[in-house]
């Protein structure tokens, strides 16, 4: 790892990035950080401007105005100095399909200045971590399965010990034991490079990164820990509620706890109905909801507090309007 | 400029593996040995004003027009379709180093197939006796007509790698590398054969016409005259297609 250059506050910056092609505007206002070793969820729906932003922060494309920082180092003034510190893996990962595994990461290893009697030790040791080496070192990049070939994109962006790696969906088009793999692998990133990861699998991103940012139209809707966001876009406590009661007494029994409770009927089964109960933010209900529902006399069979995922979270900050997003 | 010895290598390399290089090749040997073949038996049939290796450089306008933009043609275009081109960008290696590399790549495969071409000459003269080897051409013509080769190759590789800059089609790429050599080749000749002197306007043009002699040139160098004109020209229009390629490449997004 390069240890020449002090520790920043943040390994990753934007701020106020602004990409325009024409009247197009890709990336508007931008601003987020990503600590030094830590991984962070980069999330928007499709056009939202994920890749723009990635790649400017890269140094393959200009920002039309604000600032990209690569550990301290800004982008657009020293590029060459910004590359030292990252690593970058784009959505279609590009590779030359006429060399061996082997060869084209000893050529990205010198490219990305691994000291000459590093640079076996660099390749074999990411090969190993990436499981390349049983099964693809001696092949050709062009007869690789889209499995092994991200497997060497990432490998590729481990060579260097970058203190920053931006991977743009590393898991697309991967089953769901590659997908696994590389999870553990980037989680064993944490605390040694900060990881910047865009994904379309929310689960993923949700089990993988300390941080999420989520954007929308090119701005920004929402940035910060999973937990926080929750509590800031679903405040509200939902239930699923199974019982013999109908819907007017379990709203009855509810509305003794709560008295902006709702009540919904999702299905009914063999004289079991289930329902979803609602309470507002802040409800002192929602430590009380099973007692109350039992001293009402309602026959239950379960009461079990929804927990929202990233998946919901994502679809609460893309909902509301550009611009609205604030630091959580 | 860090990386441009690693990238050299590579690109060498990957030439070396390439079945474009060894297709160009075989065009190269098979237009330059049927060239050579019917110089030597013009030369046989009669007296000729210029010895067969002078006849057979004289054409060195049909491999250029046909063969190096094969060779150009994939160096950038290739890369920038298939997306590899902003990979190697992502590496602290300078556009400057990337363009540099590719260039000195192409040129050392032009001028290896330039000197595989010195075969020709060499096979012969070992068939004939003396005298008629004489007749062949002085060896002097042969290497001075490929330093022509080889220092005109510089601006003619840049050319085609100019081309390859601008387009992510390598077909597109060769075809503009192809015209633009045309273009070349022919200016100073078409240019000496306008009546200049008739046209009071036109009179500019007789200096840069003069410059542009590329057919004068190969018959300086061929001679063992030494003029340091063509050297600046090739020299500074080298320079000049090379930096506008990294410029090209710097600003491709």
């Amino acid at each position: 790892m390069n240890e020449a250059a002090p520790q920043p506050e943040a390994a990753v910056v934007a701020e106020r990035l602004t990409k325009r092609y024409g009247s197009l505007t890709a990336v508007e206002d931008l601003s987020f950080t990503v600590a030094p070793g830590e991984i962070v969820g980069f999330l928007g729906p499709n056009g939202a401007g994920k890749s723009t932003t990635m790649r400017i922060l890269s140094g393959t494309m200009s920002g039309t105005s604000g600032r990209a920082a690569i550990w301290g180092v800004s982008v657009a003034l020293d590029p060459a100095g910004a590359k030292r510190h990252l690593a970058y893996m784009p959505e279609n990962n590009p590779l030359p399909e006429d060399l061996r595994v082997e060869e084209y990461l000893t050529l990205r290893a010198r490219l990305k200045d691994v000291a000459p009697d590093r640079v076996d030790e660099r390749v074999r040791r990411v090969m190993e971590d990436c499981d390349l080496t049983r099964r693809a070192s001696g092949r050709l990049i062009g007869q690789l399965s889209k499995g092994f070939r991200q497997r060497v994109g990432i490998a590729d962006a481990l060579l260097a010990e970058p203190r920053v790696v931006i991977l743009d969906e590393p898991t697309i088009g991967l089953d769901p034991h590659q997908i696994l793999g590389i999870r553990e692998l980037i989680r064993s990133l944490r605390g040694k490079m900060a990881v910047l990861i865009s994904s379309h699998i929310l689960h993923e991103v949700e089990q993988v990164c300390d941080k999420v940012v989520i954007i929308n139209r090119g701005r920004l809707v929402a940035q910060g820990r999973t937990e926080d966001l929750r509590r800031e876009l679903l405040p509200e406590a939902a239930f699923t509620v199974v019982t013999r009661a109908d819907e007017a007494a379990l709203l009855a029994a509810c509305r003794r706890a709560e008295a902006a409770a709702g009540v919904a009927a999702l299905a009914g089964a063999d004289g079991w109905n289930t329902f979803r109960v609602t309470l507002p933010a802040g409800s002192p209900a929602r430590e009380t909801l099973a007692a109350t529902l039992i001293g009402a006399g309602l026959a239950l069979r379960e009461v079990a507090e929804e927990k929202f995922g990233l998946e919901d979270i994502f679809l609460a900050a893309t909902r509301r309007a550009p611009g609205e997003g604030r630091r959580s | 400029m860090r990386h441009f010895r690693t990238l050299l290598a590579h690109e060498l390399r990957s030439a070396a593996l390439s079945w474009n290089t060894w297709a160009a090749a075989g065009l190269f040997l098979a237009l330059m040995g049927g060239i050579h073949f019917f110089a030597l038996v013009d030369a046989a049939r009669a007296p000729t004003s210029r010895a067969p290796v002078e006849a057979t450089l004289w054409f060195f306008w049909l491999p250029l027009l046909c063969v190096l933009p094969l060779l150009t043609m994939r160096t950038f275009a290739e890369e920038r379709r298939s997306g590899t081109l902003a990979a190697l960008l992502t590496t602290p290696a300078s556009p400057a180093a990337v363009v540099w590399a590719k260039f000195l790549a192409v040129w050392i495969v032009w001028a290896l197939f330039w000197l595989s071409f010195a075969v020709f000459p060499f096979l012969a003269a070992q068939r004939l006796d003396g005298a008629n080897a004489r007749a062949l051409g002085e060896a002097s013509s042969l290497w001075g007509g490929l330093c022509f080769i080889a220092v005109s190759g510089f601006l003619h590789v840049a050319i085609g790698i100019l081309c390859s800059c601008v387009t992510r089609s390598a077909a597109l790429a060769a075809l503009l590398a192809f015209i633009s050599l045309l273009a070349l080749t022919a200016a100073g000749g078409a240019i000496e054969t306008l009546p200049i002197e008739s046209w009071e306007w036109l009179g500019w043009l007789r200096e840069p016409a003069a410059h542009l002699r590329t057919f004068g040139h190969l018959q300086d160098f061929t001679d063992g005259v030494l003029d340091a004109r063509p050297l600046v020209l090739y020299g500074t229009g080298t320079l000049l297609c090379l930096g506008l390629a990294v410029l090209t490449v710097e600003g491709q997004e």
